[in-house]
């Protein structure tokens, strides 16, 4: 550690301000922008290669499956919002909301699990409740959403470097996960609240594992 | 005395426009205002270091300022974020002990307000963590001595400082 005179920081101070350029100033509506842009990217990619599910415009749909993607993609909402807001920090931030959404979506598993107990829904083939494929194009449907909050905290300056991990997973998969679900044709209890729910605790997890070393500064 | 948190915002809009005049006075305020702000939490040697490496971080970071928002909360929790940092790469014994007179110099209603939310941080610590980091990361004792002077085990004491500076950096906005 060096000692430092008042001189070091004029220094310092007179070198900063002398390279001093213009900079685009920090808008909530620019990240919101963002993330609209990769969401509707990701859904262009699921309605290409998968196409959306006919019969979700035709009434065939259960109730269920409109209340499981309104959810993540309420949870996504809620934590897109917060990664946007964490990019400019303020002593006070407390982003309780997705934590919120996430209890809420967290009620899905219970649900399915409650109802396999209850002799509800039992009839499905392991293959119908644990959707692999649904899972893995979830992952990938958020991959895009996930890079857009990436690249958005490393141009701000996040503090919460964990929380902001955890939160950009849950906006990833939440979103990955409602914009896949449009082309996913099991609608019931037991596969929606499963493998629609695992991408996303996935998502979480990754966020959380990857996130805070790609944003630190 | 420094500028008040009106003045800091707009000088901040100006500098974010380009203006070198305004970025001047704000980064030459802002030092003055960090200053006070780590007095107390940093020792004396290290002051200017850490005052210095927030005010880099406020120009490499200064797109992320919403002009819709105060700007002292901003300020305060890039502060906070470096001052963690710093306590974080502190890990050698140093001579240096934080004396009461270093941090008693100013007593403007401000410079306590400043402390108190640099301290806010502590409180949310649990009083074995906070006392060790404390010890060792501000005032620069060893491990050995902050575990004589605390009655914890070393590998304890090492422990607690681990623990209390994950949940310091946790809490940095969230500290009111």
């Amino acid at each position: 550690m060096t000692m430092n005179t008042p001189s070091t920081r004029e220094n310092l101070i007179a070198s900063l301000t002398e390279g001093l350029e213009p900079v685009r100033q920090f808008k909530t509506r620019d990240g919101a922008l963002w993330v609209a842009a990769a969401v509707a990217a990701s859904g262009l990619g699921v309605f290409l290669i998968h196409g959306f599910w006919q019969g979700m415009f035709e009434g065939e749909a259960a109730p269920f499956f409109w209340v499981t993607n309104g959810l993540l993609l309420l949870l996504g909402l809620a934590a897109a919002s917060a990664v946007i807001a964490m990019a400019s920090p303020n002593v006070g931030n407390r982003h309780d909301a997705p934590r919120w959404a996430a209890a809420m979506v967290g009620v899905l598993p219970l649900a399915a699990l409650i109802s396999a107990f209850s002799g509800g829904d039992v009839s499905h083939s392991t293959e119908h409740v644990l959707g692999l494929h649904c899972v893995k194009s979830s992952l990938i449907a958020a991959t895009l959403t996930g890079g857009a909050l990436i690249l958005w905290l490393r141009r701000g300056a996040p503090v919460s470097l964990n929380l902001a991990g955890w939160f950009t997973g849950l906006a990833a998969g939440g979103l990955g996960t409602a914009v896949f679900g449009l082309s996913c044709p099991l609608d019931t209890v037991m596969h929606l609240g499963v493998s629609h729910i695992l991408p996303v605790a996935i998502s979480a997890v990754i966020g959380r594992a990857i996130v805070p070393a790609l944003v630190r500064w | 005395m420094i500028a008040d948190e009106a003045t800091l915002a707009r000088l901040m809009v100006a500098s974010q426009k380009g203006d070198k005049t305004a970025y001047n006075v704000l980064l030459a305020e802002a030092g003055l205002w960090l200053e006070r702000y780590f007095r107390r939490r940093v020792p004396p040697h290290q002051l200017d270091d850490l005052v210095q490496d927030v005010l880099l971080a406020i120009h490499n970071k200064r797109s992320s300022y919403d002009a819709a928002r105060p700007f002292l909360p901003w300020l305060s929790a890039i502060a906070r974020y470096r001052w963690v940092d710093h306590l974080r790469k502190v890990y050698k014994h140093e001579a240096d002990l934080l004396e009461d007179g270093d941090a008693s110099v100013d007593s403007d209603e401000d410079v306590v307000e400043a402390r108190v939310s640099l301290e806010r941080l502590f409180v949310n610590l649990p009083e074995s963590q906070a006392e060790v980091i404390e010890l060792v990361k501000i005032e620069g004792h060893s491990i050995r001595e902050a575990a004589q002077k605390t009655g914890q085990s070393e590998s304890l004491v090492k422990v607690n400082i681990h623990r209390g500076l994950k949940k310091l950096s946790a809490i940095i906005e969230k500290a009111e």
